[in-house]
């Protein structure tokens, strides 16, 4: 069942791919029903309890043989964890695929961003269903791939390619580093099976435990957004909206968060877990929720919003308690169900008044009533208000850390001052938020303040465009959902208590509960919110000094001069290797050629080398190397072009006789061919160049061509001197092998072409990939109206800082190049 | 006059040139030929066509199709080495024996097929060369006309690749 509603999610995004959506009416509530059905069968599929009976064992397991030569096997397994993620894929990936029909109404690519959006659900599902760790790499993978597609929809954007390629670069780095870490810990395990792996102990005690630790911390931080990788999820902000609300908020970026989860029980014994979670989440739930204020598109508000819950669920995951894990539980499912609508209201609110940006916005809650309800309900829960799921999973969480600390731990005071701050700035932007666009009455002949502080006099916002029933149905299920959740603490325990016992391995008896009672912990929360709002009053305060903080110290700035240092980098390395004439790019190849050899040749004796008397050339020969030699000199002597043409092909046909005298017809067929080719091609171009009037070469690179093509000449000789050695004569010959099994298994008399089409057709394969590439260059080269040298300018992909001139240039650039061909057949 | 006969022996030669690839190619297995020689002598069809009747009129009867010649004859040599996925592994030679009636006994096997990718990819880079280079080389005609390039490279150009991007490097500036 897990592999066929993997199946049905991807084949239902090729039918809606097919069906054209944007032209047909309820294809939204189409789009919406295989994920519910999908939802429906996980919630009824762990009512009828667990294989064993025990709350953190399976529900549900399924096994199928994939590639058994390389023992990779597609293991599927839903347990509480499991469950807990993929209700949330499925059921908030059905909100959004009712919504995305209306946001993106008449858009012809909206068959397009269906597929892309289900095959990310479908490779999410896989990714917390897998029970092999390579399965799980496989699905990882994928919705890195997917979600790049999902970012770079409106791709003729600069800035959406720059955010799409940023997010793709740092996840894929990650998953690259993820999958050494993975691959190190089912080697050292001796399992790739995970429900396998955390049920052994001692995994922390292995000498590559740090490694291991290291190489999946990356993996996760970068997918789930942690310091300092942090700032890709704002940038990839330019998604369309509804990617925002799924990828960026409720599925994708809490992948990292599972794959911790996931291997919480056979990772966490130790200080390191704790330390490096600890450090890296409370750093990332700080800094997303200080600067989050600071931010005038609501898009962007919620971006850090969500990196600081992110920074929040590591830390929580730091801890091995009870509680910890409960906490997470709680957080992951709150922040799924107010996050999503809060992201789902901001298109919105694009999509209505055609902008997100809170300096424009105001007194939507009078022309947005609905919406606005939604908005607010979240945005509370957001804050952490009582009795709000926001509050319950606040509460959760800073219960957690001051049991810890109670107990004395460092840890736990570090974090529950980390929590209790960044709690105070949650109500902060939340209020922010909620005041600047749905709430603040706005005058009414205010024209649009141009202010930076945005605290001017704006006039409540004009709808243009108002949103029809089910675009706003979607938020407001997903909020209804979370304003029931904290009554319905007691039937949703189960699911609670699931998901942590499998994090826990044994099972949780724990609970959420909505009212803890007057405990230091209410206290530390009303002084947050106390202080929370009194920042609100002074946010003017707060963002001009955020404002003042340096833009170099910006992650994505830091990103854009690592990269550009890469591509200067490849510069130096392409002019060095290459050189930019004719002849310094042959000698570097040659020399490069030869030095491999050379180090091979001194393995040998020389007197080895020395030829025996039957080697020596008969008469015909000798005839044929003084013709070679002769023609060669004239070649470089002779002034006219039409002559070294001549006399270059005249060596040509030479070395094409040696073929035919020792009998390689094969050999000799090509060579002459290629000859011909040659010289007509020579003849051809350079008869119609205008003379050359250059003046001649300077003495000291004459020298150098010379001395590089003695070394040409003289790796040529020694070659075939250490091919007659008895050294060589005495290694076993393949050819041998090729002669004997020509005929039989390669069904050809012909050895030189069973060689290239049957035993070496690999190589052949590569290599007419390789001419194929040089012919795209050449076509490219040939072709263009003009040719540019490579230069930083050029060669750099346009960054997150183009502006939309640099985009205009590009674009007219590339038309004329592809309009010139055409010009020229016409 | 010497056009006049070069069409002549084009109109003789050329069908010649290309029958005589298809030789090479078929015969390639058993006897001195095969899918590279081939493709080269079909390229020098194409090159005397190019000599005879100009770039232009070789480009628009043959040049839409060099492109996809590259990525066909690729696509073919990777299928015919998938097939061998169906007896073991990559790149395992299959060979089936037909009995024709008009042919006789023949030996197909999938590095014959294999061979045909080669060809296709052979030809179609070559000519496609060849179409490229002799544009160039009459726009380089044009522009000799005016200025003289005066520091191309250290080293007497014997690669029209590098002349290529020194003409149109002129026309830039």
């Amino acid at each position: 069942m897990l592999a066929a509603s993997i199946s049905l999610i991807l084949i239902s995004g090729i039918v809606l791919y097919l069906i054209r959506p944007e032209r047909v009416a309820w294809a939204g509530w189409l789009a919406a029903l295989p994920p519910l059905a999908v939802t429906v069968w996980q919630v009824s599929a762990a009512s009828s309890g667990t294989l064993t009976g025990e709350l953190y064992d399976a529900f549900h397991a399924e096994q199928y043989q994939w590639i058994e030569a390389l023992g990779l096997a597609l293991h599927f397994r839903l347990d509480g964890l499991s469950l807990l993620f993929g209700v949330i894929i499925s059921g908030v990936g059905a909100a959004v695929a009712l919504y995305t029909h209306y946001y993106l109404e008449n858009d012809e690519r909206q068959g397009y961003f269906y597929l892309a959006l289900f095959a990310f659900m479908a490779s999410m599902l896989g990714l917390v269903w897998a029970d092999n760790l390579l399965t799980l790499f496989v699905f990882w993978e994928g919705t890195s791939v997917t979600s790049y597609l999902l970012i770079g929809y409106t791709h003729r954007s600069a800035i959406v390619r720059g955010g799409a390629r940023n997010a793709f670069i740092v996840t894929a780095a990650g998953g690259l580093a993820l999958l050494a870490g993975l691959i190190l810990l089912g080697q050292e395990s001796g399992s790739y099976t995970i429900s396998e792996i955390v049920t052994r102990p001692g995994l922390t005690e292995l000498e590559l435990y740090p490694a291991i630790l290291v190489l999946i911390l990356l993996g996760a931080f970068t997918k789930s957004a942690q310091f300092p990788f942090h700032w890709w999820l704002p940038g990839a902000m330019a998604a369309p909206t509804p990617a925002s609300a799924y990828l960026h908020s409720a599925t994708m970026v809490k992948a990292g968060i599972y794959l911790l989860a996931r291997l919480h029980p056979a990772l966490s014994e130790h200080p390191m877990w704790l330390w490096s979670l600890l450090i890296f989440g409370g750093i990332t739930m700080l800094i997303g929720a200080i600067t989050a204020v600071r931010y005038w598109d609501m898009k962007a508000l919620l971006a850090y919003a969500t990196v600081s819950q992110l920074g929040v669920l590591t830390t929580l995951l730091a801890f091995r308690s009870e509680a910890a894990l409960l906490a997470v539980v709680v957080g992951i499912l709150a922040h799924a169900l107010y996050k999503g609508p809060l992201f789902l209201v901001a298109g919105i609110v694009d999509h209505a008044t055609g902008s997100r940006d809170l300096r424009k916005l105001a007194g939507l809650r009078h022309s947005l009533p609905a919406t606005s309800a939604v908005a607010i309900i979240a945005a509370l829960s957001m804050a952490g208000l009582p009795p709000l799921f926001g509050f319950v999973a606040k509460e959760a969480l800073l219960e957690t850390f001051f049991e810890s600390a109670e107990h004395g731990a460092v840890a736990g005071w570090i974090a529950f001052g980390a929590a209790a701050i960044a709690g105070a700035f949650f109500v902060t932007f939340s209020l922010t938020l909620l005041w600047e666009a749905f709430w603040r009455p706005g005058s009414k002949d205010a024209t649009v303040s141009t202010s930076s502080e945005g605290a001017g006099p704006v006039g409540p916002t004009p709808i243009h465009h108002a949103p029809a029933a089910p675009f706003v149905a979607a938020p407001l299920i997903l909020v209804a959902c979370g304003t029931v959740a904290p009554f319905a603490l007691q039937p949703l325990s189960f699911f609670f208590e699931a998901a942590a016992s499998s994090i826990y391995g044994e099972t949780v008896h724990k609970h959420a509960a909505l009212w803890h009672g007057f405990t230091p912990v209410l206290l530390t929360s009303l002084l947050a919110i106390a202080a929370g709002a009194w920042l609100f009053l002074n946010r003017s305060l707060l963002r001009r000094s955020l404002a003042r903080l340096p833009e170099r110290l910006r992650g994505v700035v830091i990103f854009q001069g690592v990269l550009d240092g890469m591509y200067a980098l490849a510069q130096v390395t392409a002019r060095f290797s290459q050189g930019y004439t004719l002849a310094s790019q042959s000698a570097i190849v040659l020399l490069a050629a030869f030095l491999p050899v050379v180090v091979a040749l001194r393995q040998i004796q020389l007197n080895d080398l020395i030829p025996t008397a039957d080697v020596l050339p008969g008469a015909p020969e000798t005839i044929l190397i003084l013709m070679t030699v002769v023609s060669a000199y004239v070649t470089i002597r002779v002034r006219t072009r039409l002559g070294a043409i001549v006399s270059l092909g005249v060596v040509g046909v030479s070395v094409t006789l040696f073929y035919v005298f020792f009998s390689a017809p094969d050999l000799a067929l090509t060579q002459l061919l290629i000859e011909v080719l040659t010289v007509v091609l020579l003849v051809l171009v350079f008869t119609k160049l205008p003379p050359d009037t250059r003046p001649p070469l300077q003495r000291l690179k004459q020298t150098r061509n010379v001395l590089v093509a003695l070394a040409a000449g003289a790796f040529g000789f020694f070659l075939v001197l250490f091919n007659r050695s008895g050294a060589f004569q005495a290694a076993q010959s393949i050819s041998g092998y090729f002669l004997n099994n020509s005929v039989p298994s390669g069904h050809g008399a012909n050895v030189v072409n069973v060689i290239l089409v049957d035993f070496r057709g690999f190589d052949t394969m590569g290599e007419i990939t390789v001419l194929a590439l040089a012919a795209l260059g050449g076509y490219a080269l040939l072709n263009a109206p003009r040719v540019n040298l490579p230069s930083a300018r050029s060669a750099r992909p346009e960054s997150n800082f183009a502006t939309e001139r640099d985009r205009t240039i590009s674009e007219t650039e590339s038309d004329t190049t592809e309009s010139e061909p055409t010009k020229e057949t016409e | 006059m010497p056009e006049l006969y070069l069409r002549l022996l084009n109109r003789i030669l050329t069908p010649v040139l290309l029958l005589l690839a298809i030789y090479l190619l078929l015969r390639g297995h058993n006897l001195p030929g095969g899918g590279f020689i081939a493709g080269l002598m079909a390229a020098a069809a194409f090159q005397l066509q190019i000599l005879s009747r100009g770039h232009d009129r070789v480009r628009s009867a043959i040049g839409p199709y060099l492109n996809s010649g590259i990525g066909l004859g690729l696509a073919v040599a990777i299928c015919a080495g998938v097939v061998g996925l169906f007896e073991g592994t990559f790149f395992k030679g299959l060979w089936f024996k037909l009995n024709l009636p008009l042919l006789g006994y023949l030996e197909l096997g999938t590095p014959v097929i294999f061979d045909l990718g080669v060809f296709l990819v052979v030809v179609s880079v070559a000519t496609s060369f060849l179409l490229g280079l002799s544009r160039v080389s009459e726009s380089a005609v044009i522009i000799g006309e005016g200025s003289v390039s005066p520091d191309l490279t250290d080293d007497p150009a014997f690669d029209p690749m590098e002349t290529a991007g020194e003409t149109s490097r002129e026309v830039e500036s």
